[in-house]
């Protein structure tokens, strides 16, 4: 399974797809697989601009590793 | 504040200890003994340095200790000398202080009068000698060649809990409308425990915080203030991090080691915190809006587009047969009109040739009864001629006659001349030619006779 691509790889590649479906040179094979990848790029962009967007989370980091080394974990945010 | 004399209180309860003094009796006494220790000279390094309109202040440290120093601005500008941060000098004076007032904190200071510039200061060529090795070593580039993520989920901030600092990177933070997950690793920036507890908070959260980027952020200060970013445990820490650090750390002029061997170095928090989060969050949603409905309008043109040309295709040979019958009518009629013009023109042209034709025909005619009207006339003419021409022929060829027979031999015969001719019928003109033919014949105009030819005498 291919490495999830970073907000900026993902952000260029969507510019290079829409660069590419202005020139109007690819076909309509090349125009949908184009489309469908760039609304995947569109969804993790919009997912990563989503998980920074939730409100400021501040936490401690001594309160971090306590909570490590009493047996828990860092808390995951969703997204 | 009154000015009178305080009313004195009891002392404490038990204790062996004189007084209670008023505190300003005893810092003005302090002040009196202070200043009754011995005048002396002490060097070391010029840090913090700030010049006002009455008094140069100064802190002057080395590795051990340091020494809150001032200096009569008279003084000062009176030696002719440039002060500046990091710089070895010797300074003459005594200790003093400032006991202070209602309105102003007290204050020990060693008062200068007297100063000399040693040179380059050692903490300045220690950290120099340093920041040569690590960078002899390599360990500046580690961090550089680290990805750094434009939009990170978590970040980790390291500063001191009171600093400005913290609050100058949440404004960064907020400039770029950035609300993720940040976690604060509070650490002294300052003193002899900052470096290791720095190092140590870095590690942590690199393990603990699950971070994409740490930002180390601390104010501005002196050359000692800011030693413990030049640690030479906390750079190698630094450069062995496998998250990238954005340093932030004094002011612009500053530069401790730790600048060297982060991924970035940056002039303030707020732009160390812009540094680690590069894209701004809302125009990127703005962005990102316009890019899915370019996508959606593009992929939607696409399709649309080659249905209606497959829809031109389909029509295509209906009405391009349309097209071609239409074209022919077109060319029917044309050459129906050609050839109307063609037969019009031929009749036309015709019609023309018969006039002009015509007009010929009478010509001629007039011209032929003319001439048959003028023949009578041309025949006269012509027979006068003639006879006229008959007549000067005739006395022409009598003219002509008359002249030949003048000229006739036979006529001189007649009037008595003779030919003479020799055998052969060739004239005999001279009387040596006579001899010589010996015989001739003589013509008469009536005959011939011959003659024989005799020498004289």
């Amino acid at each position: 399974m291919s490495e999830r691509p970073s907000y900026e790889s993902a952000a260029a590649r969507i510019e290079e797809i829409i660069k590419r479906l202005d020139s109007g040179e690819a076909g309509l094979r090349e125009t949908l697989d184009l489309v469908r990848e760039g609304r995947e790029l569109v969804e993790l962009c919009a997912a990563e601009l989503e998980a920074v967007g939730r409100g400021l989370e501040e936490l401690r980091l001594d309160e971090l590793v306590a909570r490590l080394e009493a047996g828990g974990r860092a808390p995951d945010r969703p997204g | 504040m009154s000015a009178a004399r305080p009313i004195r209180p009891t002392g404490l309860e038990g204790s062996a200890l004189k007084g209670p003094f008023p505190v300003g009796e005893y810092a003005a006494a302090l002040r009196g003994r202070l200043r009754g220790l011995a005048r002396v000279q002490v060097f070391g390094e010029v840090s913090n340095l700030g010049l006002r309109p009455k008094a140069v202040y100064f802190e002057l440290c080395d590795l051990n200790g340091a020494l809150p120093c001032s200096m009569w601005r008279s003084d000062y500008d009176r030696l002719g000398v440039e002060l500046a941060n990091g710089v070895q000098v010797v300074l003459g004076g005594g200790c003093d202080y400032y006991p202070g007032s209602a309105t102003s904190s007290p204050s020990f200071t060693f008062r200068a009068t007297a100063l000399r510039v040693a040179g380059e200061g050692e903490l300045l060529a220690q950290i120099e000698r340093l920041r040569r090795k690590l960078d002899a070593e390599g360990l500046f580039a580690p961090q550089k060649a680290l990805p750094r993520p434009a939009l990170p989920r978590s970040l980790g901030i390291v500063t001191g809990e009171r600093g400005k600092a913290r609050d100058d990177v949440l404004a960064g933070l907020a400039r770029r409308g950035w609300e993720g997950r940040l976690v604060w690793a509070f650490a002294p920036v300052q003193d002899r425990r900052a470096a290791p507890m720095i190092a140590r908070a870095l590690q942590d959260l690199v393990v603990a915080g699950d971070v994409e980027a740490i930002v180390v952020a601390r104010g501005g200060g002196s050359v000692m203030d800011l030693m413990a970013f030049s640690d030479e445990t906390l750079c190698r820490t630094v450069a062995l991090l496998a998250v990238p650090v954005i340093a932030s750390v004094g002011h612009h002029t500053d530069r401790t080691l730790i600048d060297d061997v982060a991924a970035v170095s940056c002039s303030t928090p707020t732009h160390a915190a812009e540094t680690a989060v590069r894209v701004h969050c809302g125009e990127a949603r703005t962005a990102l809006t316009a890019d899915a409905r370019r996508l959606a309008t593009c992929g939607r043109r696409a399709v649309v587009e080659r249905a209606r040309r497959l829809e031109d295709l389909t029509r295509a040979p209906a009405e391009h047969v349309a097209r071609q019958r239409t074209w022919l009518h077109q060319m029917v009629r044309e050459l129906r009109a050609a050839g109307r013009r063609g037969v019009q023109g031929r009749r036309s042209a015709s019609a023309t040739q018969l006039l002009v034709l015509s007009r010929r025909a009478s010509a001629a005619t007039a011209d032929h009864r003319r001439a048959v009207a003028a023949l009578p006339s041309v025949a006269g003419d012509l027979r006068r001629k003639r006879d006229a021409a008959r007549t000067r022929s005739a006395r022409d060829l009598e003219r002509l006659r008359l002249a030949l027979d003048a000229h006739d031999p036979e006529r001189a015969l007649e009037r008595g001349y003779a030919l003479v001719e020799d055998a052969a019928g060739e004239l005999v003109v001279s009387a040596a030619a006579a001899r010589s033919a010996g015989r001739v014949s003589v013509r008469f105009h009536d005959d011939r006779v011959t003659a024989r030819i005799e020498a004289e005498g």
